[in-house]
């Protein structure tokens, strides 16, 4: 589903992804780990074409994320999500549908049924303005989730909220994940991506550091957190 | 899902920057306080006004204010254009729209593009509804209807695309109000070189130049290679403004040279929007 070829990043003299080449199959679950400053948001970035790579090549379902037909299936949520505080939740849903070319109809009754997926029924007509932060998450989330994406691009989506929605958000993932979606992951919750995860990538200052299923990395007692740091650090 | 056709996703963007703008409080404020001070000049048409001893009668009152007027609001909706244009990318950018919009199928021109046209058709909106209400009021002091005042309103149109491209392209290289004053000076130029222009074409101003012989013509040839280069949208109000009345026919350089601008403009905006990193 994702391709990346010797792909590089700088910005100036500065280097913030170094030569990356990696691959997400189809219906993986894949997190991206790393400290502040990995370069996992600016692969993101450069998947989405909002950044170009200053070397290498990227594809999202064979088409090059140059491209703005590479975006089709996507869905995307970014870290600290923001909505026009104008708007309500419900809008911002419709406006989301409508700018992938779903018909009216069809937009709002998958709006509903997504309001109630992210938990937010009765508070889709109020204005964003009134929001908690966790609130703007899930209706990030549930734009997102709008058009039935097959890859799902999450950029840190459970900061924000409180433990009830982390573990809230972790079960609607597990069923996106039941339903074939493909589902690429940054995170720095790791007990949460130690529990759900099928295979994870970690990095550090622009460089891969390792890339295996999430079994693979555990090994001989140690968690998720123990390879992170011991990789990081050392 | 179908993958929506590329002129709808321009439209559909064009369609929430216009219904954003408006529900921008600013913006309702600025249209009322415009409308009700246009709806008040009407009184100015009830008055005695007197030249050289003779009143004036009241069709030559009608349409020397009218024509001012035009003048007042065609500039002021440039100012209102470029006031809206300015903080419109920032505020996607900071409001989470822009990474909603591109992060979907959607082309970067027909983001850049619906935009413009958004803000294009509210500034026209917004100018002609004051022109509307103008041609009214002076249709009901002459009692007779005055459709070029209209006319001369949609070719004024032309100069509200450029400011909106002008201001869109430096706000992506500028501070916000810094594009927007760049824009306002070149108004004011552009309102200067016309003046000027104007006055050397005048019998006094050629008697003027005749009398300094030597000193001026370098002078006013800038002004006139100015006139012909810089962005002529006073220009352009002047041409637009002489199908009100009797001024003859309408000169068409400065709306071309308008036109040439916009399409300079946009393409530069194009260009220089694809190669913008979305943060």
């Amino acid at each position: 589903m994702i391709e990346l070829h010797e792909v590089t990043k700088q910005y100036g003299s500065l280097t913030a992804v170094d030569r990356i080449s990696l691959s997400v199959g189809r219906g993986e679950y894949f997190a991206l780990l790393g400290p502040n400053g990995a370069g996992k948001t600016t692969i993101v970035k450069m998947l989405l074409d909002f950044t170009r790579p200053t070397a290498g090549t990227m594809s999202v379902d064979g088409i090059s994320s140059k491209e703005p037909a590479s975006r089709t299936a996507v869905g995307y949520l970014a870290e600290n999500p923001r909505i026009p505080p104008n708007l309500t939740g419900w809008q911002y849903l419709l406006r989301s549908a409508e700018l992938l070319g779903m018909r009216r109809t069809e937009a709002i009754d998958q709006g509903e049924k997504i309001v109630e997926l992210v938990g937010m029924k009765g508070r889709e007509h109020t204005k964003v303005n009134t929001y908690s932060r966790g609130m703007i998450q899930r209706f990030g989330l549930g734009a997102a989730l709008m058009g039935n994406p097959k890859l799902l691009i999450l950029d840190e989506p459970t900061s924000g909220l409180d433990p009830i929605g982390i573990r809230e958000i972790r079960l609607l993932l597990e069923s996106l994940k039941q339903q074939g979606m493909t589902i690429l992951l940054n995170s720095h919750f790791l007990s949460e991506v130690e529990k759900i995860c099928d295979t994870a990538a970690i990095m550090n200052s622009g460089r891969l550091l390792l890339k295996d299923s999430i079994s693979s990395i555990i090994k001989d007692g140690e968690t998720l957190e123990d390879v992170f740091v011991r990789l990081v650090k050392g | 899902m179908k993958t929506p056709k590329a002129h709808s996703i321009v439209f559909i963007v064009a369609k929430y920057t216009f219904a954003d703008e408006v529900r921008q409080k600013s913006m309702i404020v600025i249209f009322l306080i415009s409308a009700l001070s246009v709806f008040l000049l009407r009184e100015c048409y009830k008055g005695d006004y007197m030249v050289n001893g003779q009143a004036l009668s009241a069709d030559a009152i009608a349409w020397t204010l009218s024509k001012v007027i035009f003048h007042i609001i065609a500039a002021g909706a440039m100012f209102i254009s470029a006031l809206l244009t300015m903080r419109v990318f920032k505020r996607d950018r900071d409001e989470g729209m822009l990474s909603c919009i591109l992060a979907k199928p959607i082309g970067r021109w027909q983001y850049v593009t619906g935009k413009i046209l958004g803000l294009w058709a509210l500034s026209v909106l917004f100018m002609f509804i004051l022109h509307s209400i103008v041609t009214f009021i002076t249709s009901l002091s002459m009692k007779t209807f005055i459709p070029a005042y209209l006319v001369a309103s949609l070719i004024c149109s032309f100069n509200l695309l450029f400011v909106v491209l002008a201001v869109f392209l430096l706000s992506l290289m500028l501070p916000d109000i810094a594009a927007f004053l760049c824009a306002a000076a070149i108004g004011l130029i552009s309102l200067a070189v016309n003046g000027i222009y104007s006055l050397s074409q005048s019998q006094m101003g050629q008697a003027m130049m005749q009398q300094s012989a030597g000193a001026i013509p370098s002078g006013v040839s800038w002004w006139k290679a100015l006139y012909y280069c810089w962005p002529n949208l006073f220009g352009t109000q002047l041409s637009a403004s002489s199908l009100i009345g009797t001024d003859g026919g309408m000169p068409v350089y400065p709306l071309i040279n308008v036109l040439l601008y916009c399409l300079i403009l946009g393409v530069v905006l194009l260009r220089r929007f694809r190669n913008e990193d979305i943060v």
